[in-house]
């Protein structure tokens, strides 16, 4: 059984417009440097398939070992106008955990 | 006590709390107001001379196509004016859109005296109003750690007790749900921002790749670190434009074979809909129980589910359209297969899209008014 994000990192995201957030908070120090490989760009949008439309950018906090995901176009139009249950992408955080990591 | 809850008419609002002040015996208690966030006139004048709103979400520039549906065009303003008021002898402050960042960063700087040229000041009170403003997301709610947070049907209300340093130790009543730590912090330091280490808002430039959290005790975290630059000369707009019309409905399918079940009451209402000529700018089958939430990253379900939901969401030109749908999703009553369940849909919600832009600070005037019980 391979492993999943999940199981080295929290997550949490939220919105604002169209663009979901996705804090990435490592477990401990060393999978903070794990996840410096890990969360690409290319990989995280290959996983969201067409629920991210737009770029994906990768910010690193080092200071509290953790990461800011910013997805574009991401939530079917922003929280008033999308047809989505999850308006606001409150699951978005879940959804990228259960990334595969290998 | 500051709020925005003046929502679009802060004045109104103020004139209540006066009004139940009186009545309860606070003579004399100071209400101020703060408006000046409602920039509409200034958008559509500056819009008709040429202006560009560029659609800060997706680079649009076409403002011309929303332009006759716009309804409202609303400035976050930052604490200037809830500063003011303040130093006017406000017990209270009622402001229409300002930031919600702003309502702490307000009382920081009118406390300490800190001033707009002290940008590291500034940014700390940008970031202690970040890990504050959304309330007990700070401390245990929304959290990865909701299961060890005790009692959060009850949970408590952060706090930051500040120092004139810039350094800030935050908690939580004690007795009261929730759990206030390093890791809580942090997830609230991560929630809803964009480059970390320019955090935007009216009244500075906070870097969050620059605080630390220390563990002082149970439900004690410190906060060191924390800085800024200078405020930037822009606001952010929210211009919101009538964007059609939301018809949705959810139903429930039972075992046996309740996905198939799910995915024939979609085919039902899809072919409805076409046979009478209802055309949704967009529609969405969701699965409830199966890709609701998860969307493609949802693995298919290995076992056979006791039940599964089809939500139907329909955006559409005209309320009347939304309404068919609305119609046409409750037959799955009596078309569904056997063991089919619906609530009555609600009633067609309007959509206001939403267009956030930029404006320059000197096209924003902010009036600061103080009543008298």
């Amino acid at each position: 059984m391979g492993r999943i994000l999940a199981d080295i990192a929290f997550a949490r995201s939220g919105d604002k417009g169209d663009i979901s957030n996705i804090g990435v908070i490592a477990k401990d120090p060393a999978s903070f440097e794990e996840l410096k490989s890990i969360l690409t760009p290319e990989r995280i949008k290959a996983h969201f398939k067409d629920w991210v439309k737009g770029d994906v950018l990768v910010y690193e906090m080092p200071n509290i070992e953790a990461f800011n995901v910013i997805c574009k176009q991401a939530l079917g139009g922003g929280a008033t106008r999308t047809l989505r249950f999850d308006q606001t992408g409150k699951a978005m955080s879940t959804a990228l955990l259960r990334m595969p990591i290998g | 006590m500051l709020t925005d809850a003046g929502g679009a008419n802060p004045l109104a609002g103020a004139k209540k709390v006066v009004e139940i002040a009186q009545r309860n015996g606070y003579q004399g208690m100071k209400v101020g107001v703060v408006t000046g966030d409602d920039v509409l006139d200034q958008v559509m004048r500056m819009h008709a001379d040429g202006f560009v709103f560029e659609n800060l979400d997706n680079g649009d520039t076409e403002f011309e196509l929303i332009k006759d549906r716009v309804v409202a065009a609303n400035a976050y303003i930052g604490s200037d004016g809830m500063i003011e008021a303040l130093a006017g002898g406000s017990d209270m402050v009622v402001a229409g859109r300002v930031s919600d960042n702003a309502m702490y960063v307000a009382p920081l700087m009118h406390e300490f005296g800190w001033t707009f040229d002290q940008p590291d000041k500034v940014g700390a009170a940008v970031t202690i109003g970040h890990l504050l403003e959304c309330a007990a997301l700070m401390n245990g709610s929304l959290s990865n750690f909701w299961a060890e947070a005790g009692d959060t049907w009850n949970i408590g209300f952060p706090f930051a007790d500040v120092s004139e340093d810039g350094t800030a130790i935050f908690s939580k009543l004690p007795g009261t749900g929730g759990l206030v730590t390093e890791m809580t912090l942090k997830e609230q330091l991560v929630y809803e921002i964009a480059d970390p280490s320019r955090y935007l808002m009216p009244d500075g430039i906070a870097d969050f790749t620059k605080p630390h959290f220390q563990q002082l005790g149970k439900d004690v975290v410190k906060a060191t670190g924390m800085t800024g630059i200078k405020r930037p000369d822009t606001l952010k707009v929210c211009v919101g434009y009538m964007d059609g019309w939301i018809g949705e409905a959810i139903a429930m399918f039972s075992w046996p074979n309740a996905r198939e079940k799910a995915e024939k009451g979609a085919e039902i209402v899809r072919r409805r809909l076409d046979s009478l000529g209802v055309k949704p700018i967009d529609i969405s089958y969701e699965l409830m129980g199966v890709n609701t939430l998860h969307g493609p990253t949802a693995p298919e379900p290995k076992c056979e589910p006791n039940e599964v939901g089809l939500r139907i969401a329909a955006r559409c030109n005209t309320r009347e359209e939304a309404d068919i749908v609305r119609r046409e999703a409750l037959h799955l009553w009596t078309l569904g297969g056997v063991g089919s369940a619906i609530l009555p849909p609600g009633r067609p919600r309007p959509v206001i899209g939403l267009w956030p832009t930029l404006i320059p600070r000197s096209e924003v005037h902010i009036d600061v008014d103080v009543l008298t019980a």
